[in-house]
């Protein structure tokens, strides 16, 4: 099963629909870093609304493709965490340190946003 | 799945007591039923069953006889049910199946004990009275060989003690009921969470945290925030009189939690006292966000959500402004 990738301007949003195997995770990884070079994308959403558990890869996974896009240049914002799977998370000593996160879709386009207006001050 | 309204008040009891099958075959086993006890049981089968009507009446005759024992047979078509379920259990007790479908048979008749607000030793004495009688008649069976007939007597009087188990648990577990309700309800009161306005959530915290609490509290904070949509919870615990590294850990879990649904907490109310112990301790809390008071607290979270408090008294309260 592999993640949809879709562009909204200069915003990728991949989401997860379904429980995903280690290596749909790496799949997903290698396509996030390829599309942000290509499509000169500034921010990145990962929707993961539909999971509900997140283990230690899939944390490591989405830590890696934060930096990874930070890299390339892009924002990386997970959203739609449920708080049974934010518990879950806390209690497994699982972290998103350094990854700004939101409630859901909305909210982390509007993050994203917010941070390139940011930007654009500071120019 | 099962639908839960097809379920009759017997079988939603049986599985929120969990008798499954194990546990009744663990029963069986503490009363010491064994395939021997069935054989004599069986030998016994047809003398019982012809005196079912007999045995019924001893016991309520018995309640009749206890002004605590009326409660039972005060509504008529109450008691007509416990006596039809009685002959019903006597007849289901020489059959040799003891099984789930068997305790959740007798299960019927507990909770009618239960609504009536039989007392387990008026009920008790009732039984007995009934295994008096259903003695008196396989001794009189038995004349010849006492031995037999104790021996067959006692069988049966293991399948009487499992059966008198199960009642009595019944009687517990719906008298604790009213219990764990309050308990659920205190529960929820402890933990309230407060919307102060748009995206903005108060979560106060009074009293002990405890491991269990600490999750609860968690619990209902991470709901309120999905529930309301918040942006910026503020945690106040002044209230909390003492603060442990346990404690520091729980705050510390709820804070990262929040965190990770994209709300931001800001902790208030910590004391000097407080302050200085976790200093003591060498807990880190650097990576809370925290303020003296809960008034700091509120004025920082609106300054997070980008309102300005009475500076500026031509924009009015709650005026969103740009952050610069």
């Amino acid at each position: 099963m592999s993640v949809p990738i879709l562009k909204q301007g200069d915003i990728l949003i991949a989401s997860i629909q379904s429980a995903l195997s280690d290596r749909d995770l790496v799949e997903l990884r290698d396509e996030l870093a390829d599309r942000v070079g290509r499509l000169r994308s500034r921010g990145v959403v990962i929707d993961v609304t539909a999971l509900d558990v997140l283990d230690s890869f899939a944390t490591r996974t989405i830590r890696g493709i934060a930096y990874t896009a930070k890299l390339r240049g892009a924002d990386t914002v997970v959203v739609g965490i449920q708080p049974e799977v934010a518990f879950a998370m806390v209690q497994l000593g699982l972290s998103l340190e350094g990854i700004d996160t939101a409630l859901d879709l909305e909210e982390g386009l509007a993050l994203l946003h917010a941070g390139k207006a940011e930007r654009a001050r500071r120019k | 799945m099962v639908n839960i309204a097809d379920q009759s008040p017997a079988q939603a009891l049986s599985k929120e007591m969990g008798l499954t099958e194990a546990a009744v075959e663990r029963r069986k086993r503490i009363v010491g039923l064994d395939g021997r006890d069935l054989e004599r049981i069986s030998s016994i089968k047809d003398l019982v069953l012809a005196h079912t009507e007999e045995y019924t009446s001893a016991f309520f005759d018995h309640l009749s006889s206890l002004e605590e024992g009326r409660v039972v047979l005060a509504n008529r078509s109450v008691a007509e049910r416990a006596r039809q379920l009685k002959r019903e259990h006597l007849v289901a007790m020489v059959q040799t199946d003891y099984g789930t479908e068997y305790v959740t048979q007798r299960l019927e008749l507990a909770l009618l004990y239960s609504k009536a607000g039989l007392d387990l030793r008026v009920f008790l004495a009732a039984f007995h009275r009934l295994l008096e009688s259903v003695g008196a008649t396989i001794m009189k069976h038995f004349e010849r060989e006492p031995n037999a007939g104790f021996e067959a007597f006692m069988s049966l009087k293991k399948v009487a003690f499992l059966d008198i188990g199960v009642i009595a648990d019944v009687i517990i577990f719906e008298r604790e009921r009213v219990i764990r309700q309050q308990q659920d309800a205190i529960r929820e009161l402890s933990t309230p969470v407060l919307q102060i306005r748009e995206r903005l959530l108060l979560l106060p915290i009074i009293g002990v945290i405890d491991t269990h609490r600490a999750r609860l509290i968690t619990e209902s904070l991470l709901s309120a925030i999905r529930a309301n949509r918040a942006k910026v919870v503020v945690m106040d615990i002044t209230g909390v009189a003492t603060i442990d590294s346990k404690v520091a850990n729980h705050v510390i879990q709820t804070v990262t939690a929040a965190k990770l649904m994209g709300a931001t907490v800001i902790v208030t109310g910590l004391s000097a006292d407080v302050a200085q112990s976790l200093v003591v301790l060498g807990i880190d809390l650097a990576k809370l966000n925290t303020v003296g008071d809960l008034q700091g607290g509120l004025e920082e979270a609106e300054y997070l959500l980008g309102h300005r408090l009475g500076s500026d008294p031509s924009a009015g309260y709650g005026t969103p402004v740009t952050r610069t």
